[in-house]
């Protein structure tokens, strides 16, 4: 009897059409991006990887949720739907039976259709090197194994559990609405672990509690490289296995538990708890039917009608509101705008506080997705609420026109999006409230939300109730409706198609800010708003022509009924929208298009590639070198628009005659530019070439530039901004906030910073695949140049800006004067001394806070904070920084060359500190406002603060040559710089979450490269080398050869670079030689490892074990293994180290607290030992109870496996 | 005023042709409408009821055009489907008030009198603030009727209301339809002849979307009179007389089968006489168009 049932259940399924439409979406799907190669992977590996198919089939089946409810929600439902219940369960067949039948039976039909996607992938993976989409040596040849172990590992395992919890709740609730509630549930699950990824402190709940195992997947990947990406299938091991047989379990319990609980009398019978029939109450009135009915007026006004259509509305909005589906959906809704708001903005894991911008930026993050869900459903059950409970044959009789029905529906859901929009409103008071945070700036919430949020909503409404006038099968409207979302979705996001004004909805990203409030983006919103609401209206006029009223669905009706409704109206509003819709269309694309050169994402290549094929020809063409800047910048914020002139002392330091100036203006950006002025000597020069395309032109020298010559060049540029663009945030000049920096004036000669870097999009093009950006050590060009800028060494700097009344501007150097002209305000800025060639101008409304450190020799150094006058949070632990900085860096590596340093905000469109001579500019949303409040959150502040200052020695001292690997000579070092001022004040046992965060941004960092890993000697591109590998590296060399006499060492180098006048420029090589130099033999080979080569340790606790002795003493044995590996930049092994290392060996109590409050180590014991390649064993004895022991326990050393170091020691057993 | 159709045709987009060159002539009173399921009285109906398209032919009431100027009609109509649902979680009494504001009963006092009484005229006053879900299919159809009478129409479509009710509560509908005033066109579609002969004034008989006969029942009635012979058969003998005779309907009586025959003479000695009635006019016509006997 179950195989009967079995049998049945799957031949049924093989005969629907949507079996087969399903397995069809998914092998067409998985055919496009296996023959595109378009898939979820880095450059360097194969788009076909193990990695990369587990990730697609893991990706696949989370989207499948949708499937699957679709397949397992019905197989009992369907005896319901199609009230077969009434009679086959009168047949023998047992509950078990049938249950165990059908269940099985869909279940394997899900599985083979998802099978469709596997074949897609199969196929197109062997179509693909041959399509061209994507370079043929990316596919690798196939292999099975690598398809099926990730489909019973992720994939079929996910499908498994969520059809159970579907299966289970249809059966045993008999709603088959529950099977995608339960869907969007199981969604929302996904998303909150998503969330809780952002801090990787979560990353073991996170890999346990995914109930789809990505994350966890993720998680085990994360540091592998592309080699092993190649090569390796997933582990089932640890946490993997875990979240497996969690998930599996329960989603085997459930259906346990309808397997058991199901039984035919429930299920047939209805419920009836809910119905109470008066029976005898229904006596029969025979003179009832006499009863006269009275005469009544009816009016069939305008102004009834308007009534009506209000009524109606009103009516259907309760409806919608009262739906269970809307409820359950809005209630996540907002439970994910809470969440989002609660732990939404993260920087370094530590949150921010709740600003107004923050609470209304969290409507993007999920809430958005849920509410296209929700526009798209609600607007069908509108749409369809008559047919639904079968009363649109009465309804659609009613002397109502079908304008007023129509209109009545629409703007019954406008009155839920309004609604919806509120939720924003509601949550972020109530966050900010639980934040304790009571500026509530309901200014910006009005704005924001019903400005510009809620007519995005009304499109998403329109293009919907388009869809469900048009489609008269509601689910088929509603698939439909999520499709073309998902289109635009993905045409935007996977096919580059970027341009707004041809996705439906978009427009261009703004950003809020404290500074700049919205700041010049509400033109830009307002025309896309237009033309998308107009075009959102054409679509309603048109589903207005084809929406059903009455019965008749026939095609040939429907057009009749199309006909009759083309009215001189219906033609008119459409015209008129029409018009608006193209009228505003056009306007736009002459503003983005003509005035804006947008260009798309392939345009934009194929210009980098263009740009280098022609002038190319220019690099390292001998140039003059300015010496002496004077700039006079007048800025007029509330005109977006600056009028800067700049006189360049410009000398031939090269050997030849110098007979052109080349100037790079770049290609026509956002900011548009016309010279005033531009004179040599005094001369007008000359026009020789001009490339338009990349605004490079050549101008010949009255008389050609002997070496040793100057020349004085006067260049005034008028920037300013005009309409606005498809995307892009314009924002170097602001009505407050304004940053710009030298960019605004032309560089000298070919730059390479323009050109193409991938090596994907290079091969693509016919260029030369370039491994390295910047030429080697001993290159005399790289030598004769500094890193930042080619077209100066070291200047000198003095100036004059103005800008509005209201606002402070600031350029390098020191007040020399300020004053008020004209209703503007003046500054004058000298710097003295010498400077690299980089400054900015900014400008903004300011408070100034001031304090002032004192130097041990009796030096004095100004520190200025201009922040935005709100942002008071953190002032503290900035000034805290640069004091502690100035301490030590002043000690360690020489005195501050500068008698003020500043530190000054700007408006969040960036989000990054920069630092420039004595000026460190630090993004709006970066520190100013971060809630610093739980010690345990690192306070990033005081961590890049300490950074930024640090490249006043290490980037503004000593500006190293243009080679490989000076880079390291900046950042490395202003890295290290940080972690030795937090280990002065946080302790060097609270430094392992530090040195833990590097190591895992390193370790990620290698694992995506696209590329090859380069060492800290050559290394000129990858972040994460300078940065996180550097940093360790030095952090690790202090602690082995000594704190002082390592920056002894630097102090020498210091001294010997800094400031040097003229070429050759310092390289790595003279750095690697300092460090050298004060490194003892037996550390020579760690030099060697790191700096060198690319090296990773595999360190691990095996076992620990104590022995309380007679004298109250412990005697703790601790069993390590320890492994060093070498390997080259792919990730390919190239061999491993027999020879012993230094490496810590520590024994711990419990962690306590520093005195800042943060959770610290408590050591009993920590020791440096030689240890041996593999396992050793080690006695040390200690005076209190040992808690936990291991190697390496800071992680100061690059370790592959950075948590299975510490390990809990345990009683030895006698 | 009167309803005339002429030449209605409709075919629908599986071919079936739903009416063919419909005409009729229908008179204020009640208009039965009768046909077997299937025959294009829905269509018909839903037509009339502007909830659907014809593909051509005329319908005026008075002096509108039914089918092109469906916003008049739905002024004057009260429309009873065949089949219908409610808001379950609505009481009658608010649905009908809603309803007859939407049927433009736009001052307050009158609407109230208006649904009061026509709740005690369905004898639903009792359940008035009852949810609809609640209702037994008698009290749902009476909810029906109540609906369609908002709004004093002039033209009633009542889509087979009977089927499925009780035979108390078809008397009891009976009698409401009965009680409509004599200047509304009231049309009833049904398939149970009873219904026909208990109300109707007028009728037309249609089968397979052709009208295949109209007029007065009695009159109808009147022309087959005398015409209707009857015999009790064994049932394995029932092709033989079907090759032989034109058997317009069998039933069973006490396990035996009667068969009713159409001849103007008596077929065989032992064929009786039978009293005409409506229901051999009935299936007089709609046999031999549909080649089937109704057993």
């Amino acid at each position: 009897m179950f195989k009967e049932i079995f049998l049945f259940e799957i031949k049924y399924r093989l005969k629907r059409p949507a079996t087969w439409a399903y397995f069809g979406i998914l092998l067409v799907f998985g055919l496009i991006i296996s023959i595109s190669g378009d898939v979820p992977a880095s450059e360097k590996t194969f788009v076909n990887s193990p990695v990369s198919i587990a990730r697609m089939l893991s990706i696949i089946s989370i989207f499948g949720i949708m499937l699957a409810s679709a397949i397992m929600g019905v197989p009992v439902y369907r005896d319901i739907e199609h009230k077969t219940k009434n009679y086959y369960f009168s047949y023998p067949i047992s509950e078990k039976g049938y249950i165990l039948g059908r269940f099985l039976g869909s279940m394997s039909i899900l599985f083979l259709i998802t099978l469709g996607f596997h074949i897609g992938l199969i196929i197109g993976f062997e179509i693909g090197p041959y399509a061209g989409f994507t370079e043929a040596e990316r596919f690798t040849s196939l292999n099975l194994w690598h398809y099926i172990q990730p489909t019973l590992v992720l994939c079929w395992t996910n499908f498994f559990f969520a059809g159970c919890i579907f299966f289970a709740l249809v059966s045993l609730t008999k709603k088959v609405m529950l099977a995608y509630a339960g869907g969007a549930i199981l969604f929302i699950i996904y998303l909150i672990t998503l969330t809780l990824t952002q801090d990787i402190e979560n990353k073991d709940l996170v890999s346990l509690l995914d109930p789809f195992a990505l994350g966890t997947y993720s998680n085990i990947i994360r540091y592998w490289t592309p080699v092993e990406q190649n090569a390796l299938t997933i582990p089932i091991s640890g946490l993997l296995f875990w979240n497996r047989l969690l998930w599996v379990g329960i989603g085997l319990l459930a259906f346990l538990f309808t397997l058991f609980k199901f039984d035919f009398i429930t299920f047939v019978n209805d419920n009836y708890k809910s119905k109470k029939r008066d029976k005898n109450l229904d006596e029969s009135n025979p003179s009832a039917a006499l009863t006269k009915v009275p005469k009544v007026t009816q009016v069939f006004s305008g102004k009834l009608s308007l009534n009506l259509l209000f009524s109606l509305a009103f009516m259907e909005f309760k409806n919608i509101i009262r739906d269970n589906f809307f409820k359950a959906i809005l209630i996540a809704a907002v439970a994910f705008l809470l969440f989002d708001a609660f732990y939404g903005f993260p920087v370094y894991g530590t949150p921010s506080l709740p600003l107004t911008y923050y609470m209304l930026e969290v409507k993007d993050f999920n809430f958005v997705i849920l509410i296209f869900v929700l526009i798209v459903f609600m607007t069908g059950e509108v749409l369809h609420r008559e047919r639904t409970v079968n009363y649109n044959q009465i309804f659609g009789a009613l002397p109502l026109s079908n304008r007023l029905v129509y209109a009545s529906k629409f703007l019954a859901l406008v009155m839920v999006s309004f609604v919806l929009v509120n939720m924003v409103l509601v949550s972020g008071v109530l966050t900010q409230i639980a934040k304790g945070y009571f500026n509530f700036e309901f200014d910006m919430y009005f704005i924001d939300l019903y400005l510009i949020e809620f007519p995005k909503y009304i499109t998403f409404i329109l293009l919907a109730f388009f869809v469900h006038s048009v489609v008269t099968k509601k689910f088929m409207g509603h698939v439909i409706a999520i499709a073309i979302w998902a289109l635009l979705f993905a045409l935007n996001s996977f096919v580059d198609v970027n341009n707004n004004l041809y996705l439906y909805g978009y427009a261009p990203r703004y950003v809020l800010s404290d500074m700049n409030g919205f700041g010049h983006f509400g033109t830009a919103l307002f025309w896309f708003r237009t033309y998308w609401l107009a075009c959102g209206f054409v679509l309603l006029v048109i589903g207005y022509m084809f929406w059903k009223r009455g019965t008749d669905s026939g095609r040939k009706a429907r057009w009749q009924i199309a006909k009759e409704r083309l009215n001189i109206k219906t033609v008119g509003t459409f015209s008129l929208l029409f018009i608006v819709f193209i009228a505003s269309g056009a306007f736009i694309n002459y503003n983005t298009k003509t005035v804006n050169k947008y260009r798309t994402v392939k345009q934009g290549i194929l210009g980098q590639a263009e740009y280098e094929k022609q002038l190319n020809k220019y690099d390292q063409i001998a140039q003059p070198k300015v010496i002496d800047v004077k700039v006079n910048a007048d800025l007029f914020p509330e005109k977006r628009s600056a009028k800067i002139k700049a006189t360049y002392l410009m000398v031939n330091k090269s050997t030849e005659v110098i007979d052109s100036l080349h100037l790079l203006w770049g290609a026509e950006g956002l900011l548009k530019k016309e010279i005033n002025t531009f004179t040599i000597d005094g001369e007008k020069p000359i026009l020789g070439k001009r490339y338009d395309d990349f605004g490079y032109e050549i101008y010949a020298f009255d008389q050609p530039l002997k070496p040793n010559d100057t020349v004085k060049m006067i260049l005034e540029v008028t920037g300013s901004y005009k309409g606005f663009p498809n995307e892009g945030m314009g924002s170097d000049i602001v009505y407050n906030g304004t940053f710009l920096n030298n960019d605004f004036f032309p560089s000298f000669g070919y730059n390479t910073g323009g050109e193409l870097t991938s090596d994907k999009d290079r091969k693509k093009h016919d260029l030369p695949v370039k491994d390295y950006q910047l030429p080697d050590q001993n290159d005399v060009w790289g030598l004769s140049n500094l890193l930042f800028n080619n077209d100066a060494d070291y200047v000198t700097f003095e100036g004059t800006v103005s800008t509005a009344p209201d606002q402070i501007a600031i350029m390098p150097g020191y007040l020399q004067k300020a004053w008020e002209e004209n209703g503007r305000k003046y500054y004058t800025y000298k710097m003295e001394g010498e400077l690299d060639f980089f400054y900015n101008i900014s400008s903004a409304n300011y408070n100034v806070h001031k304090e002032v450190w004192n130097g041990n020799s009796g030096e004095t150094v100004n520190i200025e904070i201009f922040h935005h006058p709100s942002h008071t949070y953190n002032l503290d632990r900035f000034t805290k920084s640069v004091k502690h900085s100035l301490d030590y860096f002043s000690e360690s590596y020489g005195p501050y060359q500068y008698r003020q340093m500043r530190i000054l905000e700007f408006p969040r469109y960036a989000s990054f500190a920069q630092s420039f001579p004595n000026t460190v500019p630090y993004s709006e949303s970066f520190g100013w406002v971060g809630d610093f409040s739980d010690p345990e959150d690192i306070d990033y502040a005081y961590m890049v603060t300490a950074h930024e200052v640090a490249h006043q020695w290490w980037g503004h001292q000593i500006t190293p040559s243009s080679t490989r690997g000076s880079n390291q000579i900046s950042e490395s070092m202003a890295e290290y710089s940080s972690l030795m001022v937090m280990k002065k004040e946080y302790g060097i046992d609270a430094m392992q979450k530090f040195l833990k965060r590097e190591l895992d941004r390193y370790l990620r960092g290698r694992a995506n490269e696209s590329k090859f890993e380069k060492t800290l000697l050559d290394n000129d591109t990858q972040a994460y080398v300078w940065y996180q590998k550097g940093g360790l590296i030095l952090y690790g060399l202090q602690d082995l050869i000594g704190e002082r006499n390592l920056n002894n060492g630097f102090k020498a180098y210091m001294h010997a670079a800094k400031f040097r006048e003229k070429a050759p420029f310092t390289t790595t090589t003279e750095w690697y030689d300092y460090i050298k130099s004060v490194t003892p033999d037996s550390m020579q080979y760690y030099l060697e490892d790191s700096f060198e080569k690319i090296t990773l340790y595999s360190n691990k606790a095996i076992e620990a074990t104590y022995k309380k002795l007679e004298n109250d003493t412990y005697e703790v044995t601790i069993h390590v293994e320890s492994k060093k590996e070498f390997f080259d930049g792919n990730g390919t092994q190239l061999g491993s180290s027999e020879q012993p290392n230094l490496l810590d060996i520590g024994i711990f109590e419990n962690d306590g607290k520093n005195e800042n409050g943060m959770t610290s180590k408590s050591p009993l014991m920590i020791k440096k030992e030689w240890i041996k390649s593999g396992k050793s064993k080690y006695t040390f004895i200690t005076k209190k109870l040992p808690i936990k022991a291991g190697i390496d326990p800071y992680n100061k050393m690059i370790d592959l496996i950075p948590d299975d170091n510490l390990i809990t020691i345990s009683p030895a057993e006698e | 005023m009167g309803l005339q159709i002429s030449n209605l045709n409709k075919t629908y987009s599986n071919g079936v042709q739903a009416l063919k060159n419909v005409s009729l002539d229908i008179p204020s009173g009640m208009f039965g409408l009768l046909g077997p399921n299937g025959a294009g009285k829905s269509s018909l109906m839903r037509t009339l009821a502007t909830l659907q398209q014809a593909d051509s032919g005329t319908v005026t009431l008075g002096d509108i055009d039914v089918l092109n100027n469906k916003e008049q009609v739905r002024k004057i109509l009260g429309y009873l489907p065949q089949e219908f649902g409610v808001y379950p979680k609505i009481s009658s009494y608010n649905m009908l008030n809603h309803i007859a504001s939407l049927k433009g009963v736009s001052n307050k006092a009158e609407r109230k009198d208006l649904v009061e009484s026509l709740l005690n005229k369905t004898n639903l006053w009792q359940f008035r603030n009852k949810s609809l879900g609640t209702y037994s299919g008698g009290m749902k159809q009476r909810f029906g009727i109540a609906q369609a009478l908002i709004g004093d129409p002039k033209l009633i479509i009542v889509d087979e209301p009977t089927a499925g009710l009780d035979p108390a509560e078809r008397v009891r509908f009976h009698n409401l339809l009965s009680e409509i005033g004599e200047n509304t066109i009231v049309i009833l579609s049904t398939h149970i002849v009873e219904d026909i002969s208990n109300l109707c004034n007028n009728m037309a008989i249609i089968c397979l979307g052709e009208v295949v006969a109209k007029g007065n029942p009695i009159v109808l009635t009147e022309g087959i009179k005398g015409r209707i012979w009857k015999k009790t058969i064994e049932k394995a003998e029932l092709n033989n007389y079907q090759e032989e005779f034109q058997v317009i309907s069998t039933y069973l009586k006490s396990g035996k089968t009667v068969i009713h025959v159409l001849s103007d003479n008596q077929p065989e000695a032992s064929f009786q006489a039978s009293t005409a009635n409506l229901e051999d006019v009935y299936f007089s016509e709609i046999t031999t168009r549909m080649n089937t006997v109704s057993a």
